[in-house]
Formats: structure tokens, C-alpha cells, sequence
């Protein structure tokens, strides 16, 4: 709501301001749910791995339902250019009622292939207003395996692109649309039930969108949504003022490309000058051919959540949250992909450069950021013939890991980080509806960086696959470069990736597609998170907890945090305690 | 006093125990309400129960039905106060607890905290063993392993573990031979199975269930022993029933075994009892809203039978601004009254945020010190205030005038912190506060409404709790719903709920299978082994077969989707429940395959669209039985010797912001007919614009509107005038 001295419309009600905000992120909440509910896929229904918003016809983000940060800017950026590029190509105003765009292509600045859009105009008498849009990870896409996520060169490779196409026309689905990208993925029943559940709900927010112009009229919700607008600029812009100026860097590494063993460096400074952040990855190393790049939504992507976390929650995110960001992302880079490179591991870049750029913020808001974290998405998909079935099938998931310890408290266990909150899929829904087994979902004792506050422990999850031979990948990271320690904590433990196969284990590292026999394992451990401060300093009684509950082991409390517990009882033995702590070097 | 027999049921709530009091033959209702004693919450039990019994002069023998609402179960799990807990499970799985669901309660906050698990991992246990999905045995149990974590069982002194392995849902065998060897080992362990508790797939959210529900085992059971002991004392020796969270009550004996069913008793009765309230009115599809001093409660009922739901986490909390996310609180999966609530009571906060918006809620002002106008130390400006400030309130009036309201301090609170800083008048941010309050409460009524397919105008409202009435009548005119009740004394209509419902037991099975190929006769043997659990429940719980009744359902979805939509079977009621006298056509593939054809009705209803080209499984299949207890009458009000005006007590200046209320049609202030609900006689109608007072509330009637008094003494509000 404006402040009383930046009115500029006498009309403007603090109350109906309020009412309105909350009535345009209803219906996309109302949008989601539905999409929820409906959805085919375990990728949508239980991980979340969706978002639906609200645009109006300048192309502005106004209203949004979040399921993913990865998604706080997708929507917004990607339709006002995909409208433009099918009116440029159709001409103007050739998009009416009924109709519903879809589009994947990365290069177009939507996200990695799997992230499928839809779009639908929304026309209130006569006139277009804006558009309800919703993104949807799909769990294959086609492209050289199943889930679409292997390591490629080219975008090609990776699955169908989808440009801007119509996949409703007046109301009418476009069948041949619909069987050509069918034709191309192997979840087709998945793919065709999610592709509805995404139609449904782009409907349920007409439906609702249509109410609320009929209740207040366009001209009263038009000079509203500039309001909200300007009222989310200005709340994040006086956010920035309390920020501490100056330029702070950080650099890192990606394991590899995916096809090389050559790590991918990523590098950024960040400026604060009280009323914008400057993100500028100029450094950064060029694009590779392989998977390994992001575009610039998802590289802006990270910088608006990096920043959203700095910020009071409470500022509603839309078009003016956007305003007092600029980014610098050298085109032709791993942060600000071209055609024809591979993208499909984008959000595995974007989500390091989350880790990355707090590491930034590290010195000058020490209280405010975590130390390093899981930092990757850890994408695992399999899928081959289903012996009872014969058909093909498709599974999609993402693991958890380690969080960073924070100043005043422990880096959580087994959770997802930064841009991710995916929901695990339960096992036994796994194993009801796909041949797999899985024989072990645990934490990894000892995975945790030491600290004073110590990193959060990785997960371990091992499949075991019987009756058929699928073609399984992981799409992953930190098996070379940990979680980062802060200020004197130690570095998380990495990432292991192992296939056990006839007795022997063979290390896959973080990228690989492996075609399987039956009764073969795979294990991933994935990464631990950073500690926070000298494990020295370490409150003994915490150690002893963690020891206690086989979190960390003896040895291990003895060697990294300088805590000897007594033998025989759960109880911290001081004097010895006091001894280790004294020498120095640990 | 006379033979007459009494119904009487007591509701423990965070603040107050409420006790109701009904004579069964002259509808005779006496109520009382003590503080609560949360320390022991028996001692507030026994003290609500002399008060009422005094009261009255009702003798403890002449209470033939005892009923008891009670938030002790969750208390305990909020407050850590539960005994030392352990976990079995298969091997490889033990740290399910820690894992959880992998995310984050919340989005953009680096500072969160994942939720504790309710048994340390040290106390969590593996078993070496493994079912497939089918139930089938891929590696048998490891008795001898069982029998050492007995023994570390009883090392660490535990004395109640929930049991959840793998598939256990499938095929109980495993976890029922563990707790043998449990229970040979140890007899005095408590020990809940996730096969017993909630057999459904899906194990973090089976387990969850069972842990919370062997957590507050020792609690609940100690508890209602407790109760029990002083009610013999009394001299009270009815059979002690608890509500449960789906809205139907159990005996004590089976709450103490299975007390996870009852998490969400106190609010549950708020639901029966609108819907009872209703249901005398010809009313079967209604919407119940119970707006207290911290928040506001809304839930559906449709043909008589209040929404349950079987996604519902206990101990979590509203996170304004943090987008859709889950897993900010402990999951469990047996039925609960599907309500919706939002940070909107009598003492939710009005502020004005960092970039200038006026905000209410989610956070209150509690009872203590409560709005400012109580004077017992407020500051911050509530729902209240701005009510009090708006004329709405009595400030001479409140509680029967047992408190004086303090209208220019509400005024000035309201003026410093929400007027000024946003350049308004007083009047102008209370009525802000009031609008904003609605918007939130509006949202909420969505949600159990359009939001799940369901049209509010054909639905009734209920309203009560303390505020509820206050705001009912605004919320009808946004939602357009045609009919609002305000049953009597609003402020313990709740409690009522817990003297209007039946016995009820939730039995479940998952068995995921296509629906154009399922075995007719598997389903049926399925039903009847449930049916039969559900008869043998009720038969010791004394119910006769004739008022026996066994509702089948079955959760289905799309095959391939991971979401259920309910479907009740037809061919219910209490013929089918006749001993031994199930009729084969009560599953006869006719009925399957109608069930189907229900199936994607409801999915269109709820989502917009159905698929009838698209394979149907079948997931889950449920059995409700229901053993009836005869309602008691409520007692009528005589009828209006006299006009209205005899109830009138004046009017004042009330301030309406829908512009029908003023002559002019703008917002403003009117002067308002002011009526005393004690002297409102059945018959009567209160033209609107209007104000209601009793004792424990106050109800608003706007401009347009009616309020019609039933021979029950409710008020009957729709729009028309007076003729």
C-alpha cells in the first residue's frame, strides 16, 4: 500500500489494496492446488516441482503461487517473450479466448527442457488483460535417457524443444501438437496426464480471474496492480538501504562439465549501493558443450532468492522486486548459455551459484548466511521396460543433503537447499508402481563439516534393480569440491556415486548414464553441509548428543571438535576434553 | 430432583472448560465454564463438572451419557511432554523420523529449523526383514534381533514404541509377531503397529501417525484413567466417551489404545454441533464458522456429514508470506474434520508493515493481556478494538457487563499505530482492520468451498464462537450465502457438539488395484473383515445391532496420479449392518463400476475436470462404523407475546462500510436498533441494520437483512425486510 505522500490517485484504498493482493495470489493458489491434485506424475503431485502465476498483458509477474524458488522468476520472464515471438510471428492480437501456448526451449529463456510452460491469455469483455501461466517438470522429455537428464553436448540431445506452439486453439486442443510431442517422450501416459492437469489449471485461474474483473472492473484492478507493483519496489529498495554497501566476490567449481573432467568455475562479485544489488558473474568460465551451463532466467533466478532470503519474507514477490536487480551474466558463459549447448543441468549451475554468492555475503553479514550446503540438485533417473508390464516406464527424484551451519544454530540433516524444496517420493509408492527396490534411506554419520555449528548430515539411498535392465543416470555434483566451512568451520564431506555390480563397486562419479543388469546396485551418498565457526568451539554436550545418537562417531569427535566422551556412559570427559582442545594444530 | 436422565458433556480448551448439561426429557440446558488447569487437566474436568451438577441440582447418577472434548493429546506432543517413545523398523530405514519428507517448512528463510523428530535417533531401532509391495516376504524377521532390542528397550527404560516396517500396510504378519516378542519380553510395554493404527501406504506418513499415536499413549491413557477414577469419586458412573478428531466419539478404553484418533477433539465439536443446529432446520449442507479469540474455524458439512480429511499435520503452524509449503508440522493420517483456519480472532493484531499496508494477524493478543480495550495491559490494537471503536460492541455490555470496555483507549491504539501512520481517521483504519480480518476469514471460506467445488450459495452458514456472529452476516453478503443461523449462547455452542453425535470407528486397507479388473469378491472379503472389526468394536461398546451402521468407501484416482478422491459406497445404512446379513449385491460389480462413474463426477466437481476415457485405480478402502446414540431435544423458547420492541433496548451510532446501511449509500456511522437477545421471543423479527447482545456475544445484522427468531431461539438472518 502506498505511502500517504506517493499518492497519486486520490482513489487509492489501503484496504482494497490489501483485499485485491490477496484475492490475485489466491487464484493462483487455487490454480496450484488444482494442478496438485491432478497431476500424473510424482514429480508434480508429491515433489512440487511446479508453479503457477498470474501476468498482465505488459508482461508484468503480478500474482504467484510458489511450490519452488527455482521458479520465482521463470513465469514472469518467460511470457511476455513468448507472447511477443508468436505475435511477431502471427501477427498482433492473433492470440483469443481458449488459447493455451506451450514451450520448453531454454534458449527462448524458459528453464531446462523437463520445465514444460503453458500459457493462456486472459481476456475480460474483450479485451486482454494478461495471462495465467504454469511451469511443470515433466518427468521425460525424450531426448538420449530416460527423465531426460543424461550428460550431452548439445541441446539436441536432451530431449523435444518445444518453440512457441499452440497446444490450445479457441478451447480446442491442437491434437497434432500434442501427438508430435508424445510421439517424442517415453512417460507418455505421464506426460499426456500432466500436460491435462496443466490445462485445468489455467482454467480454474480464468475462472477465478474472471470473477474478480467482473467484481471491481479493469480499470480498478489495473491502477491496483501498479500499486502492488510499486509497493513491492519500494519495500525491497528501503530492504536494500539497510543492506551493508560495498562489493563482496566469491568464486567456485563444478565437479566437471559431464563431458569433460575439466571443472566449470564460477565466479561472482556482488554490489550493494542502498537501493540496488548488482550481480556480476563476469569471470565465470565460457559455456561448455554439455549439460553444464544455465541461461540467464535461472542465473537471475539465483540472485532474486539469494536476495528474497536477505530481505523481509514478508515483500510480496512481483515485477517490482525484480526492478532493483541487474544482473551481468557475459553472454556465451555457463551462467548465460547460447544454442547450441546443453542446459539440462542449469538449475544444478544456478543452484551453486547460491552457495557461491553467500559465501560472498559471508563476511559482511555474517549473522545473516549459512555456510556451503548440499549445493546441487542431484537429479537420479532411471527407466526401461517394466517386466510386469511390458510398458516403458520413466522415475524421476532428487535427493537431499546437508545444510550449512548458520551462526546461532546446526546445519539441518537430510534437506533440500537453496532454490529446491522437492519432497522425496515415498518408498513404498516407489516400489508399488515401478521394479526397483530400495534397500537403504538413511543419514551418512560423519558426512557434516565441522563447526561450532556443525554442517548438516548427507543421505544415503541405494536401488537395487531386479527382472529388467534400465538405463539409469545421475545428474549431480560435489563429488570433487565439498560444502564450504565458515569462518574456521570445516568443509563438508563430498558426494560418492557408486555402482555395485556383480560384487564390485565402481565409482560413477557425478555425472553418468550407466545401462543396467538385473540385480544391480547403486548407492549415492550425497553431500554433507559446511560448519560455522572452529569445531574446537563446539558446546562438548552437543558433540556428546550427536555421538549419542550415531550421528558422528567417537573418533570423530575426538579428532575434528576435540571432545572426548568416557567409555561405557554417555558423559563428555572433561579433563580429556580440556587436554585435546589445548594442543594446537588439530 | 425427578428420575430424569442427563446428558452432559465437558470440553477442556486451552483457556476455559466448558461443561453442557441437557435433560434428555425436557431439552433443560445448563452450562458452566471454569478456568482450565493445564498442569492437570482433570482437576479443571471434575471442578466444570461440580459447577454444572451444583448449578443445577442435577444429581450425579442422573448422567446417563458423559461426553468429553479434550486438547490434552496435543498438547503433549507440542509441548515434548510425552514419555520416552521408540521406533522399530526394517532395516536400512531407521532414520525415516530424521529424513521426513527432505524439505524445508519454509522457502526464503536460511534460518529454519526442520521439525524435531518425536524419537531421538539413538531410540530408533532396525530389524532385519523385508515385505514386497505385495505383502510378500523377501527376507523373514530376525526374531532374535527383536529380542535384543527388547532388551535395549528396556535398558533405556522406554515404555511405549510404535512398530512401522516396511509394506507393513500390506501384510501386518511382521509387525504382529514383533510386538509378540515384544510383549513376551516385556508385558507392561505399550506397543501401537502401524498395521493397527493406519494400514495405508506411503510409510514416513504411516509412521508418523503411529510414533505420534505411541507417544500419547501413556499420556491419554494415564489421563482418562485419571477421570475416570474421580468420576467414580462423584459418584458419576455412565461410560466415559471422548470425542474424536472425525467428529464421532469413541469409548475412553478405546480413545486410551488408539489416541491418535483424537488430536483435533475440541475443535471437531464446533463442526457436530453447527451441524446438529443445522440439521433441526432442514439444513444439510452448511458451512460451520467458529471465530474465536485467536482464530477462525471453517468446515464443511455436505448431506449431513461434516468434510474429514486425511492430510493433516498436528503442531503446525500459518507462515504469512513463505508460499505453498508443507512439513511444518507432524503428519498423521487417520480422519480429521476438515477445517480451514486463519490467524482471525476477537484479539488478532492490526499493524502496518515496512512498506506501509495495514495488516491483521496471524498473531494475537491472546486472552492475556488480550485488546487493549480490557485494559489488562494491551497495546497493540485487535479485531476487537476496532469493532468496540466501529459502535459495534457494547463497551457496557461485554461478557453481560461483567468487563467494561475501554473505547477511547481502543480509539487511541488504534489511532497511533494504524491510522496516523497510513493518514487515516480512526474510524476509517477500524474499519480497515474489520475489512482486512474478512478478507482473511473470505479466503478461508474459499477454501472449503469453491476451492473444493463446492457452491456457496447453496450452502448454509453457522456461526458462533464468541466474535463469529459479529462477523457473519458481512461474510454472507461476500460469499452469498443465502441463510445464516446464530445458535444461542454462540460462545458455548461448541461444547454442544459433543452431545449430538454417534459412536464412530475408522477402519482402512490399502490394496492398489485397476478398476476394470478388481476382484469383486477380494473387495467384498475385504469390507466384511473391516465390517466385522467395526461389529465386534461395537458390540463391547454395548451398541445394539439395530442402531449399528457401516458406511464402505473407496479412495480412488486416475491410474498413474498420486492423489485419492473419496467415493461412499451406496448400499450402506443400517440394513446392511444387520448381523450376518450382508447382502452379496452390496458389491456387485454394477456397484463397482457405479462407484467409478462417481468417481469421475467428484474429480470433476473438485478439480474442473474429469477423465472418463482415463484407467481408474482403486487405492484405498475404508470402512466407517457407526454405533447411533439417541440425541438429546433441545428446548424450545416460549413464543412473542409481545412485539419486538419489548426487546429493544435503544439504539447507538454503528458504523457500516456497505453503503445500503446509510441513507445516503455512503459508509458511515448509523444510528442502530439495539436489541436484548434474552428477551427475544420465537417469532420475533429484527429488521437490520440491527445489533443482537447476550451475554457471550454479539451479533450484527446488516442493512438488507432479517433476523427471524426459530422456536429454537436461533436467529435465522437472510435478506428481505421486515414485512
Amino acid at each position: 500500500m502506498p505511502q500517504p505522500e506517493s499518492r497519486t490517485v486520490s482513489s487509492v484504498d489501503p484496504v482494497l489494496f490489501e483485499v485485491i493482493r490477496n484475492a490475485l495470489v489466491e487464484a493462483t493458489e487455487e490454480m496450484s492446488v488444482t494442478l496438485q491434485r491432478t497431476a500424473y506424475s510424482t514429480n508434480i503431485k508429491t515433489r512440487l516441482d511446479y508453479s503457477c502465476a498470474f501476468v498482465d498483458a505488459d508482461g508484468r509477474m503480478i500474482a504467484q503461487a510458489f511450490c519452488q524458488p527455482a521458479h520465482l522468476v521463470t513465469i514472469g520472464r518467460l511470457v511476455p517473450r513468448a507472447v511477443a515471438e508468436y505475435e511477431a510471428e502471427h501477427g498482433e492480437g492473433t492470440l483469443g479466448p481458449g488459447d493455451g501456448l506451450l514451450v520448453n526451449d531454454p534458449h527462448r529463456q524458459a528453464s531446462h527442457l523437463n520445465d514444460v510452460f503453458l500459457i493462456a491469455p486472459f481476456f475480460h469483455g474483450g479485451e486482454l488483460v494478461g495471462y495465467v501461466a504454469n511451469c511443470c517438470h515433466h518427468v521425460d522429455v525424450g531426448g538420449g535417457a530416460p527423465a531426460s537428464i543424461g550428460a550431452f553436448r548439445e541441446i539436441y540431445q536432451e530431449g523435444i524443444i518445444l518453440p512457441v506452439v499452440k497446444l490450445f486453439d479457441g478451447g480446442e486442443l491442437v491434437g497434432d501438437v500434442l501427438k508430435l510431442m508424445l510421439a517424442n517422450v517415453r512417460a507418455k501416459k505421464e506426460v499426456a496426464g500432466d500436460l491435462r492437469a496443466q490445462h485445468a489449471a489455467n482454467e480454474i485461474g480464468l475462472r477465478r480471474l474472471s470473477a474478480l474483473w467482473e467484481r471491481y472492473g479493469a480499470k480498478v484492478l489495473g491502477s491496483y496492480m501498479d500499486r502492488m507493483v510499486e509497493y513491492s519496489e519500494r519495500r525491497l529498495r528501503a530492504e536494500l538501504a539497510a543492506l551493508p554497501r560495498g562489493e563482496f566476490a566469491a568464486e567456485g567449481c563444478l565437479d566437471d562439465d559431464g563431458i569433460t573432467g575439466e571443472p566449470v568455475r564460477l565466479k561472482v562479485r556482488i554490489r550493494f549501493d542502498g537501493s540496488t544489488a548488482r550481480f556480476d558473474f563476469t569471470g565465470t568460465d565460457p559455456q561448455r558443450a554439455a549439460p553444464m551451463n544455465c541461461n540467464l532466467t535461472q542465473c537471475f533466478t539465483a540472485c532474486v532468492y539469494v536476495l528474497k532470503c536477505l530481505v523481509d519474507p514478508d515483500i510480496p514477490l512481483n515485477e517490482g522486486f525484480y526492478r532493483p536487480i541487474e544482473v551481468v551474466a557475459p553472454e556465451g558463459s555457463a551462467v548465460n548459455v547460447r544454442p547450441p549447448a546443453g542446459v539440462v543441468g542449469g538449475w544444478e549451475v544456478a543452484m551453486r551459484l547460491c552457495d557461491i554468492m553467500f559465501r560472498a555475503l559471508a563476511d559482511p553479514m555474517p549473522e545473516r548466511v549459512p555456510a556451503g550446503t548440499k549445493g546441487m540438485i542431484c537429479h537420479v533417473g532411471f527407466g526401461g521396460e517394466d517386466p510386469a508390464t511390458g510398458e516403458y516406464y520413466c522415475f524421476l527424484e532428487t535427493l537431499a543433503g546437508g545444510y550449512g551451519g548458520r551462526h546461532d544454530a546446526d546445519g539441518p540433516d537430510a534437506v533440500q537447499t537453496h532454490i529446491q524444496n522437492t519432497q522425496n517420493a515415498p518408498i513404498e509408492e516407489t516400489e508399488l508402481n515401478y521394479p526397483v527396490r530400495i534397500h537403504e534411506y538413511s543419514l551418512v554419520p560423519d558426512s557434516e563439516g565441522a563447526g561450532r555449528r556443525r554442517g548438516g548430515l548427507a543421505l544415503c539411498r541405494e536401488y537395487e534393480f531386479v527382472g529388467h535392465e534400465p538405463t539409469f543416470t545421475t545428474l549431480a555434483d560435489r563429488a570433487r569440491f565439498p560444502a564450504h566451512g565458515l569462518h574456521g568451520g570445516d568443509d563438508g564431506k563430498v558426494a560418492s556415486y557408486t555402482l555395485i555390480s556383480g560384487g564390485e563397486a565402481r565409482n560413477l562419479g557425478s555425472k553418468a548414464t550407466v545401462q543396467l543388469v538385473t540385480g544391480d546396485r547403486v548407492r549415492i551418498e550425497t553431500a554433507g553441509g559446511g560448519g560455522f565457526g572452529p569445531a574446537h568451539e563446539r558446546d562438548p554436550e552437543a558433540v556428546l548428543r550427536d555421538v549419542r545418537e550415531g550421528k558422528i562417531s567417537r573418533a570423530r569427535a575426538r579428532e575434528a571438535y576435540g571432545v572426548a566422551i568416557r567409555s561405557g556412559k554417555w558423559a563428555v570427559d572433561l579433563v580429556e576434553t580440556r587436554r585435546l582442545r589445548r594442543s594446537p594444530g588439530r | 430432583m425427578t428420575g430424569n436422565q442427563f446428558h452432559l458433556g465437558i470440553d477442556v480448551g486451552g483457556t476455559f472448560t466448558d461443561a453442557v448439561l441437557i435433560c434428555e426429557e425436557t431439552g433443560r440446558i445448563d452450562t458452566a465454564k471454569v478456568p482450565s488447569t493445564p498442569a492437570d487437566p482433570s482437576i479443571g474436568f471434575m471442578a466444570a463438572v461440580a459447577r454444572v451438577l451444583d448449578g443445577s441440582a442435577v444429581d450425579p447418577g442422573a448422567i446417563a451419557h458423559l461426553v468429553h472434548g479434550t486438547t490434552v493429546a496435543t498438547n503433549s506432543l507440542i509441548e515434548g511432554k510425552t514419555p520416552k517413545t521408540a521406533f522399530v523398523t526394517t532395516k536400512g530405514f531407521g532414520d525415516m523420523l530424521e529424513i521426513a519428507r527432505q524439505v524445508r517448512p519454509s522457502l526464503y528463510d536460511v534460518h529454519f529449523e526442520k521439525l524435531r523428530p518425536l524419537v531421538p535417533r539413538d531410540l530408533c531401532y532396525e530389524v532385519p526383514e523385508r515385505l514386497d509391495a505385495a505383502g510378500g516376504v523377501l527376507r523373514s524377521l530376525d526374531e532374535d534381533a527383536v529380542r535384543e532390542i527388547a532388551a535395549a528397550l528396556r535398558a533405556q527404560e522406554v515404555r511405549s514404541v510404535a512398530v512401522c516396517l516396511l509394506h507393513g500396510y500390506a501384510n501386518p504378519a511382521h509387525e504382529e509377531r514383533v510386538a509378540e516378542i515384544l510383549r513376551e519380553e516385556d508385558p507392561d510395554l505399550l506397543i501401537s503397529l502401524s498395521s493397527g493404527v493406519c494400514p495405508e501406504f506411503r510409510e514416513y506418513f504411516r509412521a508418523s501417525t503411529c510414533v505420534i499415536n505411541a507417544c500419547i499413549v501413556p499420556v491419554v491413557a494415564r489421563y482418562l484413567a485419571g477421570i475416570e477414577e474421580g468420576l467414580g469419586r462423584a459418584g458419576l458412573d455412565a461410560e466415559l466417551l471422548v470425542m474424536q478428531s472425525n467428529g464421532g466419539v469413541l469409548t475412553a478404553e478405546q480413545a486410551a489404545s488408539k489416541p491418535v484418533f483424537m488430536v483435533e477433539s475440541g475443535p471437531a465439536a464446533g463442526v457436530v454441533s453447527a451441524n446438529f443446529i443445522a440439521g433441526q432446520l432442514g439444513h444439510a449442507d452448511l458451512i460451520s464458522f467458529d471465530m474465536g479469540g485467536t482464530t477462525a474455524k471453517a468446515g464443511l458439512v455436505l448431506d449431513g456429514r461434516p468434510r474429514v480429511t486425511k492430510e493433516y499435520e498436528v503442531g503446525a503452524q500459518a507462515q504469512p508470506g513463505q508460499g505453498m509449503t508443507r512439513a511444518a508440522g507432524y503428519p498423521i493420517r487417520t480422519p480429521v474434520i476438515d477445517l480451514v483456519e486463519v490467524g482471525a480472532g476477537g484479539g488478532s493484531l492490526a499493524w502496518v508493515d515496512a512498506g506501509g499496508g495495514l495488516r491483521v494477524g496471524p498473531w494475537s493478543a491472546g486472552a492475556d493481556p488480550g485488546p487493549i480495550c480490557y485494559g489488562k495491559g494491551g497495546t497493540e490494537p485487535t479485531i476487537t478494538d476496532a469493532n468496540l471503536v466501529l459502535g459495534r460492541l457494547n463497551p457496557d455490555y461485554f461478557l453481560g457487563g461483567e468487563m467494561e470496555l475501554d473505547v477511547d483507549a481502543a480509539a487511541a491504539g488504534i489511532r497511533e499505530r494504524c491510522a496516523e501512520p497510513l493518514g487515516l481517521d480512526p474510524v476509517e483504519a477500524a474499519n480497515g482492520i474489520i475489512e482486512i480480518a474478512n478478507a482473511t476469514m473470505i479466503n478461508a471460506l474459499r477454501l472449503v468451498t469453491v476451492r473444493r467445488g463446492n457452491d456457496p450459495r447453496e450452502l448454509t452458514m453457522v456461526a458462533f464462537g464468541g466474535a463469529g456472529p459479529l462477523h457473519a452476516n458481512r461474510l454472507c453478503v461476500e460469499m452469498q450465502i443465502p441463510t445464516l443461523v446464530v445458535p444461542p449462547s454462540p460462545g458455548t455452542a461448541s461444547a454442544l457438539g459433543l452431545l449430538v453425535t454417534d459412536l464412530r470407528h475408522e477402519f482402512s486397507r490399502t490394496r492398489v488395484m485397476a478398476a476394470d479388473v478388481a476382484d469383486a469378491s477380494r473387495i467384498r472379503s475385504l469390507f466384511e473383515t473391516m465390517e466385522e472389526e467395526g461389529r465386534r468394536t461395537l458390540r463391547r461398546e454395548g451398541v445394539a445391532p439395530e442402531d449399528m451402521e457401516f458406511r464402505r468407501g473407496i479412495e480412488m484416482r486416475y491410474a498413474g496420479q498420486s492423489s485419492e478422491v473419496p467415493v461412499a459406497l451406496p448400499g450402506e445404512g443400517a440394513d446392511a449392518g444387520l448381523d450376518g446379513e450382508f447382502a452379496e449385491a452390496t458389491l456387485a460389480d454394477a456397484t463397482l463400476a457405479d462407484a467409478v462413474r462417481r468417481f469421475h463426477g467428484e474429480h470433476e466437481r473438485a478439480y474442473g475436470h474429469g477423465y472418463p476415457e482415463q484407467p481408474v485405480e482403486l487405492v484405498n478402502f475404508t470402512v466407517t462404523a457407526i454405533g447411533r446414540i439417541a440425541r438429546p431435544r433441545l428446548p424450545k423458547i416460549d413464543a412473542n407475546g409481545k412485539g419486538v420492541s419489548d426487546a429493544r433496548r435503544g439504539t447507538r451510532q454503528v458504523f457500516f462500510s456497505d453503503g445500503n446501511a446509510a441513507v445516503d449509500g455512503n459508509a458511515g456511522f448509523v444510528e442502530t436498533a439495539i436489541y436484548d437477545r434474552a428477551r427475544l421471543k420465537a417469532g420475533h423479527v429484527v429488521a437490520g441494520p440491527a445489533v443482537i447482545e447476550e451475554v457471550d456475544s454479539t451479533t450484527l445484522v446488516h442493512a438488507g437483512y432479517r433476523a427471524t427468531v426459530d422456536e429454537f431461539g436461533n436467529l435465522l438472518i437472510a435478506p428481505g425486510r421486515v414485512p
